[in-house]
C-alpha cells in the first residue's frame, strides 16, 4: 500500500522543487532581459531604420540599407581590419604576458604576496586613467618611452607614436596589454595552484625536465582556465573601446578605428542610430561566429 | 546612537520642510563652465531673491558631451528649460522643434538696447526668428611669442606668405641636438582646430563651406596647412592628434611660438609667460582674412513649463553686471556694452586683438551638416591629410559632398 502515497507525495515535493528554481533566478533573469536582451532587440530593430536623433519624427523602415551601406563604407572595412590586429595581437600578448608572470609568482620567495597585489594594479586602475597615463607615456615632447628609447639610443628621434598611424595601433596595442595581462595572471596563477604537489615529485622521480613537466603537467593542468579566461577576453577585448576613444578618438584619420568605436561615434557623435546600430549588429554576428568556433576547438582541445 | 537618530530625525524634517515650502516654479538650466571658480551659484542666489517664486536649477554639463547628452535629453523627454547653446547646434535644435521663438520677449524687453545689434543679426535663425539670446562672444587670433619675435627681428606676419617665413624662422633647435625644439606654429590637428584650418583657408576669394571649396583656391588652403607640417615641418610631430590642451600647453612651455585660439586662453598665457605674450588678428590669406566667430547664447526650450520664468533668467544672464559676473568664469566677452566697457579681466592687448578682427570674424553655415563637419568630417580628414593618406584636394571633396549632399 505503499505505492499510492508515492505517487502522490513526490510530485508535490517535485512540484516546489521545480519551480523553486526560477522563482529564485527570475529576479536576476528579468532584469537581464530588461536591460541586456530588450536593447538588444531594440538596436536590431533601429538598424532596419533611418533613424537620426535630431529628426526624431523620422523612423522609416528601409529593410536592409543601413546593412547594404555598411558593407560598402571603406570605414566599416577599416575598422573591421583594426578590429581583427587588435584582437589577434592583444590577446595573446596578455595570454603570454600572464603566463610567465603566473609562473614567476608561483615560485617561492620572500615578498610573494607583495608582487601579486602589485601585479593586480593594471587591472584595477580604470580604463579612462590608464589611457590618459599612456597619452602622457607616448607623448612626442614629454613623454617618457621617447626619453628612454632616446638615451638608450634606439631612436634618433622622438616618435610622436600616437599621431603617426603606422604606430598608433600598436602604441594602443601596447596599453591594453598592459592593461589586461593581470587578469590572465592571477586566472592562471589559481590554475597552477590546483595541481598537485605530488604530479611534480613523481614526474622528476621518472627524471623528467622542467619543460617536460610544464608541458605535460602545467599546460594540461591550466588549459581549462586559460580556455575561459581567453574567452572572456576575447569578448572583452573585442568590445572595449574605451581606451582607444580616450586615448585618439579613432585618429589620427582612421588609423586606430575598430569596429566598435565606429558604431559609437556614428550613433553618439553624429546621432545616426539606424546606421551606428546596423554596424553594431553586424560586428555582433561575426564576434559569434569567432566564439561559436573558438569554443569547438577550445572544447576538443581540453578533452583531449 | 540617541543623539544620532535625533540629529537625522531634525535633519530630515527641515529637508522635509524645504520640500514643502517648494517655489511656484522651477527652471532647469544647463551650463557649461571649466572654471573651477563657477561664479554661478552666487547669480542663482541674486536672481531668486530679486525673482521670488522663481527657482534655478542650473546643472554644470561637462563640454565634451554637452551636445550629445542634449540631443538625448530632448529626445527622452527630460530636456531642460533653458541653457547655454551655440550657433552650429541651431539648425538641429530647430529640426528637432525642440526651441522656443523669443521675439516677442525680445521686443519688449529693455535690456535688448545694451546688446551690439550685429549680435543678433548673427544668432537669427535661417526662418528669420531669434530664438538665442547672446551671452558671450570670443574671436579667434593669433598668439605670438613677442621675446622669440624680438631675437630673430621678426614682426607678426600680416599674410599667410609671411606666416610661412616666420613659422620657418622661428622653428629652431635651441640645444643642439640636431632636433627642433621650438617649433614656428602649434596646429590642432584633432577635434576643434577646424577654425585654425578655416582661417588659412575660408578667406581666400570665392572659398567658403558652402561654395568653391573643391577651386584650386580652396585646395590652396589645406595645401597650405599641408605643407606648413610634411615640407616646412613648422608644427610639433604630434600636431594630427593634438586638440586644446596640447597647443596650449605646448605654447605655455614654449615649444611653438605661435598658436591661433581666442581671448579664453589670454590669462593663463600671461600667468605662465607674462609679457612675452602678444596677440594680432589672424593672417590674410589668399587675398582676404577669415576667422571664426566663437559664439555663445543661451535659448527657451519648447518643453519648457514656465517659459515666463525661463525667459526671466536668461535675460537675467546677459543684463548688466550679470553678464560680467557670468563672462568672469568663462574668461569670454561679455555682450552687455556697458559691461564690455568697463572689461579688465584680461589685458587689454587681447581685447584689442578681438576687436580688431570683428570685421572679418564669420560664423560657420547655419545649417545642420555643421555639426558633422565640426565632430567628425574635418577631424579625419585634415589628420589623413597631415599624415599623407589623402591629398588636399580630396580633404576639401570630402567637406563639399557633406555640404552638397543631405
Amino acid at each position: 500500500m505503499t505505492r499510492p502515497e508515492l505517487s502522490i507525495s513526490p510530485p508535490r515535493r517535485g512540484l516546489g522543487r521545480r519551480v523553486l528554481p526560477y522563482a529564485m533566478l527570475s529576479p536576476a533573469v528579468l532584469v537581464t532581459l530588461a536591460i541586456v536582451f530588450l536593447p538588444m532587440l531594440q538596436t536590431a530593430w533601429m538598424s532596419l531604420h533611418d533613424y537620426v536623433l535630431f529628426r526624431p519624427n523620422v523612423f522609416d523602415f528601409v529593410g536592409f540599407k543601413n546593412f547594404k551601406a555598411a558593407l560598402q563604407d571603406e570605414v566599416f572595412w577599416i575598422s573591421l581590419r583594426h578590429t581583427a590586429i587588435w584582437m589577434a595581437a592583444t590577446i595573446p600578448a596578455q595570454l603570454l604576458l600572464g603566463l610567465i608572470t603566473a609562473l614567476l609568482l608561483n615560485q617561492e620567495f620572500s615578498w610573494r604576496p607583495l608582487a601579486r597585489a602589485l601585479v593586480i594594479i593594471p587591472w584595477a586602475l580604470p580604463s579612462v586613467v590608464i589611457a590618459l597615463m599612456w597619452v602622457w607615456i607616448y607623448d612626442s615632447n614629454y613623454g617618457i618611452a621617447n626619453e628612454f628609447l632616446l638615451r638608450v639610443g634606439l631612436i634618433q628621434k622622438a616618435i610622436p607614436w600616437l599621431a603617426d598611424p603606422q604606430t598608433a595601433l600598436a602604441a594602443i596595442i601596447v596599453t591594453l596589454t598592459w592593461q589586461g595581462f593581470p587578469f590572465f595572471a592571477v586566472m592562471i596563477l589559481a590554475g597552477l595552484q590546483s595541481i598537485p604537489r605530488s604530479y611534480y615529485e613523481a614526474a622528476s622521480i621518472d627524471g623528467a625536465s622542467t619543460w617536460r613537466q610544464f608541458w605535460h603537467i602545467t599546460l594540461p593542468g591550466i588549459s581549462g582556465v586559460v580556455a575561459t579566461a581567453v574567452l572572456l577576453r576575447l569578448i572583452w577585448v573585442a568590445n572595449s573601446f574605451d581606451v582607444i576613444f580616450v586615448m585618439t578618438g579613432g585618429g589620427p584619420g582612421y588609423s586606430t578605428y575598430t569596429l566598435p568605436l565606429y558604431a559609437f561615434i556614428k550613433a553618439r557623435t553624429n546621432l545616426d542610430f539606424g546606421y551606428g546600430s546596423a554596424v553594431a549588429v553586424l560586428f555582433t554576428a561575426m564576434l559569434m561566429v569567432v566564439v561559436v568556433f573558438y569554443l569547438r576547438r577550445a572544447r576538443n582541445a581540453v578533452s583531449t | 546612537m540617541k543623539r544620532m537618530i535625533r540629529t537625522f530625525g531634525f535633519a530630515s524634517g527641515l529637508a522635509m520642510a524645504a520640500g514643502l515650502a517648494h517655489a511656484d516654479s522651477t527652471v532647469h538650466f544647463w551650463y557649461h563652465f571649466d572654471n573651477a571658480d563657477n561664479p554661478m551659484s552666487g547669480l542663482v542666489a541674486k536672481f531668486e531673491e530679486e525673482n521670488p517664486g522663481i527657482k534655478i536649477d542650473a546643472q554644470n554639463v561637462p563640454w565634451n558631451s554637452y551636445y550629445d547628452q542634449l540631443y538625448t535629453a530632448i529626445v527622452g523627454g527630460n530636456a531642460p528649460d533653458a541653457a547655454m547653446v551655440k550657433m552650429f547646434a541651431q539648425p538641429r535644435l530647430i529640426e528637432m522643434g525642440a526651441l522656443e521663438p523669443i521675439d516677442e520677449q525680445l521686443s519688449n524687453w529693455a535690456g535688448k538696447s545694451q546688446i551690439d545689434d550685429n549680435l543678433f543679426k548673427l544668432t537669427q535663425a535661417a526662418d528669420g526668428k531669434h530664438y538665442y539670446l547672446p551671452v558671450q562672444y570670443v574671436i579667434l587670433y593669433l598668439y605670438y611669442r613677442t621675446d622669440m619675435f624680438d631675437e630673430l627681428g621678426l614682426t607678426p606676419p600680416e599674410t599667410c606668405e609671411e606666416f610661412e617665413d616666420v613659422a620657418k624662422k622661428l622653428t629652431r633647435d635651441t640645444d643642439g641636438d640636431g632636433t627642433p625644439d621650438v617649433y614656428g606654429f602649434g596646429f590642432r590637428g584633432g577635434k576643434g582646430g577646424h577654425d585654425q584650418w578655416a582661417s588659412f583657408t575660408l578667406g581666400r576669394e570665392g572659398v567658403s563651406l558652402t561654395k568653391g571649396l573643391t577651386s584650386d583656391a580652396g585646395v590652396a588652403g589645406t595645401q597650405f596647412v599641408q605643407d606648413l607640417f610634411r615640407v616646412d615641418h613648422v608644427f610639433p610631430p604630434s600636431a594630427p592628434n593634438d586638440g586644446f590642451s596640447e597647443i596650449i600647453g605646448a605654447f605655455k612651455a614654449g615649444k611653438t611660438a605661435m598658436t591661433i585660439h581666442h581671448i579664453g586662453s589670454a590669462n593663463g598665457m600671461v600667468e605662465a609667460l607674462g609679457d612675452k605674450v602678444s596677440a594680432v588678428p589672424v593672417p590674410e590669406c589668399g587675398g582676404g582674412r577669415w576667422t571664426a566667430f566663437g559664439d555663445e547664447s543661451t535659448a527657451i526650450f519648447s518643453s519648457a513649463e514656465d517659459k515666463e520664468a525661463a525667459w526671466k533668467w536668461i535675460s537675467f544672464l546677459s543684463s548688466p553686471g550679470n553678464n560680467a559676473a557670468f563672462n568672469e568664469a568663462t574668461g569670454q566677452l561679455p555682450v552687455v556694452k556697458s559691461d564690455a566697457d568697463s572689461w579688465t579681466l584680461q589685458p587689454k592687448r587681447f581685447v584689442q586683438a578681438t576687436v580688431a578682427s570683428l570685421p572679418f570674424a564669420h560664423l560657420y553655415p547655419n545649417v545642420s551638416q555643421t555639426s558633422d563637419f565640426v565632430n567628425t568630417v574635418w577631424p579625419t580628414a585634415m589628420q589623413r591629410v597631415l599624415t599623407g593618406e589623402i591629398t588636399p584636394r580630396q580633404m576639401n571633396e570630402e567637406i563639399a559632398e557633406l555640404y552638397d549632399g543631405d
